[in-house]
């Protein structure tokens, strides 16, 4: 695998990549469902709108009915670390056509749209719906929306009682749902894996056989935390996806062993909240970086870490093609 | 736009908790009832913690902290000169006109650490300015009563040492008083050492008249029993600052959901963290007149 880049003199190295035909001005991305760039901008100021801190934006999970999500508490703090069990809030996918994406569409980065399923067929019902909504939106020929706008099928959320994990947990599952995905989606398509296996790689394999252009590693680990007076367990889901830096090298296991076995590119995760983190996941192999639980407490954390890499890049005196797989070598 | 970040500038007991006062440069004033998300800048807890705004003065802002958890006990460690990470003013604070313009009454009801946002309440009231228009003199007492509104504070705490936390409010009554209001303050403390011994909603019950609007600040159980008493008086209105766990305080994690009475759920950080009392705990007071 290569990352197509550009080797720069000066201070700030290039460390814009490619995720198929969508052009990121740097690796650094947000992990879905912990980054609202909307209710941050309200809250927090409208440059969330005009310079989003990430290189391409992915919204949280859309399914096909809208979802209530779980019941309260669904966060709690862990050492070096969350659990969550929101359980994917939406309003479903005719609503988000109707009113996420337009607003989506005007934002200034490339987008990584997520759909959650309990089926392979919801799965593919959406990619319809998406498909005919963007054809309507922004054109669907070379130069429309497939250079702007990917999708990531979320198969691995532990927070919801069927589908979504329980495919990402089976290789002929995934594939059913991935091919299915393929046969109507044209654009570029990620699929996002669950750590909550035994091997991962044979689902990566199957992910990548069925169509994926690129995998995303990984979802959160499921876990559960009491509640310390009555010794009950805490969350309303009662399990939950632990998430920060406690699964770091958990995740890094699995970029790494991901990437030896697939040639697609890799969107790396878990616990990303320093540089160092953004090297360690490149080097095992992530072209891409998502930024997941440290954005709650620093919301331009993404932006931040892109800074970084360049002058690592750029200290170094080596560009992302150098730093991404250096692991392995 | 970088993560906003703030110095310590003092730090002092406050009866069982601390008052912090950070320094953040450009901080744009909130509103009473308004929150913000801190953290230590040195290695610490993973996420914010949310906590109300106390007290605003230019770029300095307070906050009254109970050292309860690992991030509250982390930020009550904190000393003069450190770093912390300040965002805010976020959410929805008190309605503090509409709580006004009824010409009822005002009734603080904080529970311990709850006294937190009351000092701005009591400026804000200040604020709108009505407590300056004295009525005529040879007006009807209940009248008196009606155009120019009582404040009444009814502070529980658990002992006499939380109870000192009550001088938070000290200011803001006596800048009232300067206007004009007739401001009344009760404490009740669980081991009776100071006010009355018992329940701050032992003092609601006693002293809710028809009318009141009460701002609400305390533990959830304090706060449904205050809306249950709500119901024995007609045309009582009241807004809870509610608590709960959040991740980003900003509307990305949607951690901090409640459930409303119409069976919804809402994120507290950015639809409250104040709500209307038959938002979040069912239907209305007696006399039948609240929407």
């Amino acid at each position: 695998m290569s990352a197509r880049t550009k080797r720069i003199e000066g201070a700030a190295a290039d460390a814009s990549v490619e995720l198929g035909p969508l052009r990121l001005a740097h690796p650094l991305i947000n992990a879905s469902g912990t980054l609202d760039l909307f209710e941050a901008a309200q809250a927090l100021g409208p440059g969330f709108l005009e310079d989003p801190p990430v290189a391409c934006y992915v919204p949280k999970t859309v399914t096909l009915l809208p979802r209530r999500g779980n019941e309260p508490p669904r966060i709690l703090e862990t050492a070096a670390g969350m659990l969550n069990a929101i359980g994917l809030p939406n309003d479903g996918v005719e609503a988000f056509v109707a009113q996420e994406l337009p607003r989506l569409l005007g934002l200034p980065r490339p987008l990584l749209l997520n759909v959650g399923g309990f089926s392979a067929e919801d799965y593919v019902v959406m990619a319809e719906i998406l498909r005919a909504a963007l054809d309507r939106h922004a054109g669907g020929g070379a130069k429309g929306w497939r250079s702007r706008v990917g999708l990531e099928m979320n198969i691995s959320c532990p927070n919801v009682h069927s589908g979504c994990l329980s495919i990402g947990t089976s290789p002929e599952e995934t594939t059913a749902a991935v091919a299915g995905v393929r046969r109507v989606w044209p654009g570029f398509l990620v699929a996002k894996l669950t750590p909550n296996v035994t091997d991962i790689v044979p689902v990566a394999r199957a992910a990548e056989a069925a169509g994926a252009d690129a995998l995303s590693l990984v979802n959160t680990f499921k876990g559960m935390a009491l509640d310390r007076a009555t010794l009950l367990p805490y969350l309303g889901n009662v399990t939950g996806g632990l998430s920060g830096p406690a699964v770091k090298p958990l995740a890094l296991r699995f970029v790494y062993e991901v990437y030896e076995a697939v040639s697609v590119p890799l969107i790396g995760m878990g616990g990303v909240s320093v540089v160092q983190d953004v090297l360690d996941f490149m080097a095992c192999g992530a072209r891409v970086v998502a930024v997941g639980a440290a954005g709650f407490a620093d919301p331009w954390l993404p932006a931040k870490l892109a800074d970084g890499l360049r002058t690592e890049l750029a200290s170094r005196g080596w560009t992302v093609g150098d730093l991404v797989g250096r692991a392995h070598k | 736009m970088t993560r906003p970040r703030g110095e310590i500038m003092a730090r002092e007991r406050m009866g069982g908790y601390w008052r912090i006062r950070i320094r953040v440069p450009g901080w744009r004033s909130g509103v009473a009832g308004q929150f913000a998300m801190l953290q230590p800048a040195r290695p610490g807890v993973f996420l914010t913690r949310a906590l109300s705004l106390h007290e605003q003065r230019g770029e300095d802002v307070s906050f009254l902290v109970a050292p309860i958890g690992e991030g509250t006990q982390d930020l009550c460690r904190c000393r003069g000169g450190e770093v912390v990470w300040v965002l805010g003013p976020l959410g929805r604070g008190f309605p503090l006109d509409e709580a006004f313009q009824s010409g009822g009454r005002v009734v603080v009801v904080a529970g311990g650490v709850g006294i937190a946002p009351f000092p701005p309440v009591l400026e804000g009231l200040l604020g709108l300015g009505l407590g300056s228009s004295v009525p005529d003199a040879g007006a009807a007492a209940d009248q008196i009563a009606r155009e120019r509104p009582d404040l009444l504070c009814l502070l529980g705490f658990r002992d006499a040492a939380q109870a000192e936390a009550a001088s938070v409010l000290d200011r803001g009554v006596v800048s009232l008083q300067a206007a004009g209001w007739r401001t009344r303050v009760e404490l009740a403390t669980e081991d009776a050492g100071a006010g009355h011994a018992g329940l701050v909603t032992d003092l609601v019950a006693e002293m809710l008249m028809p009318g009141d609007r009460l701002l609400v600040c305390g533990p959830e159980r304090m706060c449904r029993a205050v809306w249950a008493l709500c119901h024995r008086r007609p045309q009582v209105r009241a807004w809870f600052s509610l608590e709960t766990k959040m991740a980003c305080g900003f509307g990305s994690c949607h951690g901090c959901v409640v459930p409303l009475a119409d069976g919804g759920l809402v994120p507290v950080c950015r639809r409250g963290p104040v709500f209307a009392g038959e938002e979040v705990f069912g239907p209305a007071a007696g006399g039948g007149d609240a929407p």
